[in-house]
């Protein structure tokens, strides 16, 4: 394994067109990452809708920190370091509940669901009640973009506005296909743990180079049309937005089928009471959203928003990462919100065929990355016939590695300390 | 009726008690076997307790844990 030296040199390890494999695999580089990337930028943690009711909290992650986030009695969303002020004891154990206070049990400290410290047993010991000026840690900044809540531990920074940039474009995509015009993370995590570097998972998620190889066995027993939507005779598009944020828009390729439901695999007689419930809603412009469908984006460091499934990607050491994943819900469409659960669980659940393919991917590429030669990753794939839409964004074909490349060029800034 | 209200911080085991000459909450505390009956007219006023004095009856100095149980505070 190649060791970071002492101030690496990220432009020495980042070249436009090909990367440094020690990226993956130096423990010194995983630790620097962790400072200028997931304590520092907008990281994504959760989304209100797993929080519905007043009290209600969940246990998310910042990387390798534990957060909860809470839902007071008025309503208000908190991010809060879940670890108590007295002797450092975690204070949630429990990855859901509702409770308008948390107590240590270690010696009993109680804390509002705010963060703000309640009282402590036997509090002579502290001259009296209220003596103490302690609380749970708040993270410094919350946004909220659609419902999704997104965290930063650093005070002062660019907005979350400014961070999504077009990514945010994305989210209203998903969104809008709710004729309630909201979405539900209602359908509960599955875990994937995998060993492997986050970054791995992160370039994967755009990758549209490695479906027809990797997936090719469940694209054939599913009888799945998925696979041509990334060869050479697509009309799909890998687009990078800037700020490590990506996505492969398939929508040349739906808008051509022309057929409403056909993203989902479908068509609209699957699904009469969705179909009918959005034509009723977004009058004229129902068809376009049933047709171009869900987006496939990967918004940096660790949303991935795969049509029908939403991924977290939790890095905890260079060569480990535990990938959430739960099913898109969408509110008021209970007919395809079933065919979305099943349709999720049966590509990534736990015995699903997509994530299972990948997995073996990560851990296989981390395996052979311990390998010291040779010791760069090749990125120019689709470079000579790279284009510019008309936002400005880098544009590639299906399988093009452009989102990998407009990642590494994010990712340097950051380590840089440019962005 | 039965029912076990839970949380990772406390387990209190809730029912219906009819055996007085109107019924009342008998509310038991798993953790420690302690019980309490609530009558109507107690659980109303639980009802209109304002937020900020039920919070203070959450902070477990109020009236558990102490070093003086019988001192007020």
């Amino acid at each position: 394994m190649t060791t970071v030296r002492a101030g690496t040199r990220y432009d020495e390890l980042i070249e436009p067109e090909r990367v440094h494999g020690s990226l993956y695999t130096d423990p010194g580089i995983f630790a620097d990452e962790l400072e200028r990337i997931w304590y520092r930028s907008w990281v994504y943690v959760g989304h209100v809708s797993e929080i519905a009711r007043p009290n209600d909290y969940v246990r998310k992650s910042i990387g390798p920190q534990d957060v909860i986030m809470t839902r007071d009695s008025d309503g208000r969303v908190h991010l809060l370091m879940n670890r108590c002020a007295h002797r450092g004891n975690l204070v949630c154990e429990d990855q859901r509940g509702n409770s308008s206070s948390f107590r240590c049990p270690y010696h009993g400290w109680t804390y509002r669901n705010t963060g703000e410290l309640l009282g402590y047993p036997f509090n002579r010991g502290y001259g009296g009640s209220g003596k103490l000026d302690l609380g749970l840690a708040p993270v410094p900044r919350v946004g909220t973009h659609q419902g999704f809540v997104f965290a930063s531990l650093a005070p002062e920074g660019p907005s979350l506005a400014e961070h999504l940039g077009a990514a945010a474009d994305e989210i209203d995509r998903l969104v809008r296909l709710s004729p309630e015009g909201e979405v539900e993370v209602t359908a509960g995590w599955l875990k994937h743990r995998t060993r492997a570097n986050w970054k791995l998972l992160a370039e994967n998620e755009t990758d549209g180079y490695h479906p027809q190889f990797v997936h090719g066995s469940i694209f054939s027993v599913a009888d799945s049309g998925i696979g041509a939507l990334y060869s050479d005779k697509s009309a799909a598009v890998t687009r990078a937005f800037g700020g490590g944020h990506s996505e492969n828009d398939l929508r040349p390729e739906f808008r051509r089928l022309g057929q409403p439901m056909g993203w989902f695999g479908t068509s609209e007689s699957k699904v009469p009471d969705y179909v009918s419930r959005m034509r009723e809603v977004y009058g004229e412009r129902a068809e376009e959203i049933l047709v171009e469908g869900s987006p496939h984006v990967m918004i940096f460091p660790n949303l991935f928003i795969a049509e029908v499934s939403i991924f977290v990607l939790q890095p905890l050491a260079v060569d480990e990462t535990v990938q959430h994943v739960t099913a898109v819900q969408l509110r008021g469409a209970p007919d395809i919100n079933r065919r979305m659960l099943q349709q999720s669980v049966g590509s990534v659940g736990p015995a699903g065929l997509l994530l299972a393919d990948d997995t073996e991917m990560y851990e296989r590429n981390q395996r052979g990355l311990a390998q010291g030669r040779p010791e760069w990753l090749d990125l120019r794939r689709g470079v000579h016939r790279e284009g510019v839409d008309e936002r400005g964004f880098a544009v590639g074909t299906a399988t093009d590695e452009t989102a990998m490349r407009g990642f590494w060029s994010h990712y340097r800034n950051v380590m840089e300390g440019a962005a | 009726m039965d029912g076990i209200i839970s949380n990772e911080f406390a387990e209190v085991a809730c029912r219906v008690d009819l055996e007085a000459n109107s019924p009342r909450l008998r509310l038991e505390d798993l953790s420690s076997g302690r019980v309490r009956y609530l009558d109507a007219v107690e659980l109303q006023a639980v009802v209109w307790l304002p937020e900020g004095h039920l919070r203070q009856l959450l902070d477990p100095s109020a009236d558990r844990w102490r070093d003086d149980p019988d001192e007020h505070r």
